[in-house]
């Protein structure tokens, strides 16, 4: 068992009226699943998978990662947890215009304190596993999208997560591009074992996971 | 990692050109000013430190006016130091000086007018551990007619050859002395109070002149001594002061001996008869207090400018959290730019502290320099400027890292209220500093102008003072029939409209002026406890200055200078209770052991010293002697050719009658102007340290309008689009700014009214605080602010609203 939350609730505080964003889920997740969520707009995808990726806190229920029960854990435990196992990409890819591709690959080992040869190494290996060797001094804004996004799943795999969380990962891309982004997913859920839980609206890219999880008004159903 | 964060913040600097320019420069401005002023104040506090400094005093007299002491004069008799000696155990040594504001000397055919020597006791290198290069401090001054040269003065008048045991002359009101040079000393450092370029030894007195035998005896008559006693270091000066001044040593009620640190005088000290002009502690605080506003200002800018530039940079905060960045991680990678920015800073600031130093050497006067001998006395500071880098650069990066990464990614940061209140205070607080610096400004020159055109009561234009030293060995007696003939062929000069000889004249030092005690007026009364001053001149001394008589007139030649003659001021008849002119007129008065003293004349007041210091009682005397040759030019003198064609003229008649001698001339109003110097170059440094912190904090507002006017782009472009015109989004974007400098208009005013009135209390006389002065420096600044910001609203306000709408 890699994750399991049990009644999870999450609510914001609005008029004097509790708002709620997730209500009672539940879920488990066993490692190598892949998993996709999908729901209306608004229906709370992305507060579940920031909670679950442990951005965001819930007000009510347990987590648990790893059999660490993440909701009674200190701050600095559960970044050191994300750290290490959990790797996030984004609809927007959110790479750092300032730093090229490289550097934006190499970021994430420098949290967490790797040595500058190892670095080196890791960041090589994976430019080369995603083919972007030849844009390694670019910057992000001389990219395209899709090529963005794929140095964005690079930089949530470099640090050998076992969990990769991603929210709308092909939003901003076209059908070619989308394509291939969930052809790398499958291949690293198959191929390395790697758990993927991916909020999508489409339901072409949800055939990709193993399962599918419905949320309406923060509810599983 | 330090590599990297380095390689970023560099990356990150240059993008951000006008961000990065506007923090450094500002920066840069401000440790720049810092650095300059704490140079200055570092060297003001440095004066007078040698090695046993801490326990040398001097002796100076308080006295009595109406029941408290004043102090009085910093010169003592020649019986002060012995007598403290003997009384006082704590008191290890003493050395008085006779000082000479300069000399003449001639050395073969060579005559040198050399300035600022002393007569000293044999002790003076047991109390002034100053380094003696040639001979043996216990000796060189214990024979008279001994003679200690300083290094230069040395290699004036030898070169390079040994100056040991060679002879020089000396003339002391005309009389020769033939001295023995039997040391040289280094050059007394510029950062001493009391500079002395040579030594005569003491017992040289009492024979070199024909009264100097009577000066000598040991007495409490003649207080024209300076006195530096050695304390034995275990003494506490305080009780010792106090012993000082209830033991009485004198024995006279109307006076008492006092001491004081000799690393105090410079700063703290303003009496008559100071060696030199001292500096001022006020001035000195009130640089500090400017240097702190300035540094202080540049890092508020800092931090306002990264605040607000953090708010743009919180999307990448946003993704670093997500990367797995600790919260540490970030605060450090965020003071580590910080930092870098600030050294950079510091790096041009000390490039602009070394181009702008001989500059500023030149208005100072000081011989600043950054060497590393007193880096140690600027650790303090340096700590400081660490500590406030450090300090300024957490802020925003406590603020920074504090973000939630959800709400940073979204870009929902802006919308910080306890941000916003930040900023608005950092704005207030730079534009109250800002104010309070303006209102200074706007005062100290206020004053100044006050003073120069303050009317002084004596018209010294175009009036020049000869005094040249002549080499002789006739007496007075004789020379002043010398001096006749010279004034007679100066007068047959066209341009010279009036001659006079005077002792002292307006704007003169202070040592030609004699004070004294106890006058015997005419309704019999002695006043043992008045002070009153006394100089010399001759009759048409009065109508040369434009001196105004209220009664009486000048001196009468016809008395043929049997009977003596004196005049009289205002202030004198005021502080000895005289109400009317009869009751002085032609009657005499008694001093000096002489009671026919006959007053001729009440004049009208006039500032022998300039307005710093108050109107003080003359009694001018009558008396023929060699002196300062005053002369009123006429106009054709007025150009620049036609004065140094007239100088020509002076200088040749003169060298006719005195052909060995030297010549030296000055500008009576120049010397006179020359009395508000320091606070000229006070209200100078003021002006420009506070031009630079506008400067400062004008770009910072620079920088902040640029980022908010980004910031409401859209909403600008959206109220345009529904109607509004182009003032009505100007209003918009400059409200907020009148509105803060308001706020901090009325916090400067009290602040800066108070710490103005105590700086005022310096002077005698002084300008009033007007109601202007506070409106002109808050228009100023609004005017600035206004001009800064609409800079970039204006900019905003007319851009076209479809492109500012597209961006988005
Ligand atoms: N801090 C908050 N305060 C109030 N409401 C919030 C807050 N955060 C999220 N919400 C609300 O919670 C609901 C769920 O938001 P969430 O972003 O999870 O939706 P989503 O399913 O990801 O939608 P989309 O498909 O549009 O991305 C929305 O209605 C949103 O308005
Ligand atoms: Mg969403």
């Amino acid at each position: 068992m890699l994750l399991q939350l049990r009644n999870v609730f999450k609510w914001v505080q609005q008029g004097g009226q509790r708002i709620f964003l997730l209500k009672d889920i539940n879920l488990e997740v066993a490692e190598g699943e892949f998993i996709s969520i999908m729901g209306p707009s608004g229906s709370g995808k992305s507060t579940l998978l920031n909670v679950i990726g442990m951005l965001d806190t819930f007000d009510e229920g347990e987590y648990d990662f790893l059999s660490e029960s993440v909701h009674t854990l200190k701050e600095k435990y559960r970044s050191n947890l994300y750290k290490e196992y959990i790797g996030f990409v984004f609809q927007s890819y959110h790479l750092l215009d300032d730093l090229t591709v490289e550097e934006n690959l190499e970021m994430p080992l420098l949290y967490k304190k790797i040595k500058g040869s190892e670095r080196k190494a890791l960041v090589a290996d994976m430019l080369d596993r995603f083919n972007i060797v030849g844009k390694k001094d670019l910057f992000p804004t001389q990219l395209s999208g899709g090529q963005q996004q794929l140095v964005g799943v690079a930089r949530a795999l470099i640090g050998k997560p076992k969990l990769i969380l991603a929210d709308e990962p092909t939003g901003n891309l076209n059908s070619q591009q989308s394509e291939e982004i969930m052809q790398l997913f499958k291949k690293l859920n198959e191929e390395e074992g790697v758990t993927i839980i991916q909020v999508t609206h489409s339901e072409k890219n949800a055939e990709y996971g193993s399962r599918i999880i419905n949320l309406l008004d923060g509810r599983k159903i | 990692m330090l590599r990297n964060y380095f390689k970023i913040a560099l990356r990150y600097l240059s993008k951000n050109k006008l961000y990065s320019f506007i923090n450094i420069f500002g920066l840069a401005i401000g440790i720049a000013s810092f650095v300059l002023i704490m140079l200055y104040i570092n060297y003001e506090q440095s004066y007078d430190k040698f090695e046993g400094s801490e326990n040398i005093y001097r002796v100076y007299m308080d006295y009595l006016e109406g029941d408290t002491f004043i102090p009085g004069d910093a010169q003592t008799y020649n019986l002060s130091g012995p007598t403290l000696k003997s009384e006082f155990p704590e008191v290890l040594d003493y050395v008085r000086f006779f000082y000479f504001e300069k000399m003449t000397f001639q050395l073969d055919e060579r005559i040198f007018e050399q300035p600022l020597g002393s007569l000293v006791d044999p002790s003076y290198f047991n109390i002034f551990n100053y380094p003696l290069l040639k001979g043996e401090k216990e000796k060189v001054l214990s024979q008279p007619y001994s003679i200690v040269l300083s290094k230069s003065f040395a290699q004036k008048l030898f070169g390079n050859e040994s100056p040991l045991q060679k002879t020089i002359s000396a003339f002391r009101d005309g009389k020769e002395a033939v001295l023995t040079v039997t040391g040289v000393m280094d050059d007394i450092p510029k950062n001493a109070h009391y500079r002395n370029t040579f030594l005569i030894s003491y017992e040289t007195e009492k024979t070199w002149t024909d009264w100097g035998s009577k000066a000598h005896e040991l007495n409490w008559n003649a207080n024209n001594y300076y006195t530096f006693i050695k304390l034995d270091p275990n003494t506490n000066a305080d009780v010792l002061r106090q012993k000082i001044i209830e033991s009485d040593i004198e024995e006279d009620t109307e006076e008492q001996h006092n001491i004081e640190p000799i690393e105090d005088i410079h700063l703290y000290s303003n009496k008559p008869y100071e060696v030199s002009a001292n500096g001022s502690i006020t001035r000195v605080k009130f640089l500090m207090a400017i240097a702190f506003i300035i540094l202080i200002l540049s890092w508020l800018n800092y931090v306002n400018l990264s605040v607000t530039k953090s708010m743009e940079r919180a999307k990448e905060t946003g993704i670093r959290k997500v990367s797995g960045a600790h919260k540490s991680q970030l605060i450090i990678q965020s003071l580590f730019e910080s930092i870098l920015l600030n050294l950079i800073a510091i790096m041009l600031s000390l490039l602009f502290v070394v181009i702008v130093l001989p500059l500023y050497n030149g208005i100072t006067g000081k011989g600043l320099n950054l060497q590393l001998g007193s880096l140690s006395a600027f650790l303090p500071y340096f700590l400081f400027i660490l500590f406030g880098m450090v300090a300024a650069g957490l802020y925003p990066a406590l603020l920074l890292s504090s973000y939630s990464p959800i709400k940073a990614l979204k870009g929902k940061i802006q919308t910080s209220s306890q941000g916003l209140a930040i900023r608005k205070g950092l704005i207030v607080a730079q534009f109250l500093a800002t104010i309070v610096l303006l209102i200074g400004t706007i005062v100290v020159t206020k004053q100044i102008s006050f003073l120069e055109s303050q009317p002084i009561g004596t018209d010294i234009n175009q009036v020049i003072a000869l005094k040249g030293e002549v080499v002789t060995t006739k007496p007075d007696s004789l020379l002043i029939n010398e001096y006749k003939v010279l004034e007679e062929e100066l007068k047959k000069l066209p341009f010279v409209e009036k001659i006079a000889i005077a002792q002292s004249y307006p704007g003169d030092s202070f040592d030609n002026l004699s004070s004294n005690r106890g006058i015997l007026l005419p309704n019999g009364i002695k006043q043992d406890d008045k002070l009153f001053y006394t100089y010399h001149v001759q009759p048409d001394y009065f109508d040369l200055v434009d001196i105004e008589f209220l009664a009486g007139g000048t001196f009468l030649p016809s008395s043929n200078f049997d009977g003596k003659q004196v005049v009289v001021n205002e202030t004198f008849l005021k502080n000895m209770g005289i109400s009317s002119y009869d009751e002085i007129l032609n009657k005499t008065v008694g001093f000096w052991g002489e009671n026919e003293w006959r007053v001729t004349g009440v004049i009208k007041d006039y500032y022998h010293f300039g307005l710093k210091s108050p109107l003080l009682p003359m009694v001018i005397r009558y008396e023929r002697d060699v002196n300062n040759i005053l002369i009123k030019l006429d106009a054709s003198a007025a150009s620049v050719a036609g004065f140094e064609s007239s100088i020509a003229q002076i200088k040749s008649e003169w060298t006719k009658v005195f052909p060995k001698s030297t010549f030296n001339y000055t500008f009576l109003d120049q010397k006179f102007e020359a009395q508000y110097q320091e606070d000229k170059s006070f209200g100078a440094a003021f002006q420009v340290f506070t031009l630079l912190a506008i400067l400062i904090a004008a770009m910072g507002l620079f920088g902040l309008t640029s980022y908010t006017v980004v910031q409401r782009k859209k909403e600008i472009g959206i109220r345009k689009v529904n109607g509004a015109t182009i003032p009505q989004v100007l209003t918009l974007l400059n409200k907020d700014f009148v509105k803060w400098i308001g706020v901090a208009f009325v916090i400067a005013v009290p602040i800066s009214w108070y710490v103005m009135s105590q700086w005022l209390e310096g002077f005698a006389y002084r300008t009033t605080l007007s109601w202007w002065v506070f409106a002109l420096a808050g228009i100023s600044a609004l005017l600035i602010a206004l001009l800064t910001v609409s800079w970039q609203s204006f900019n905003a306000a007319v851009a076209n609203p479809v492109e500012s709408l597209r961006d988005e």
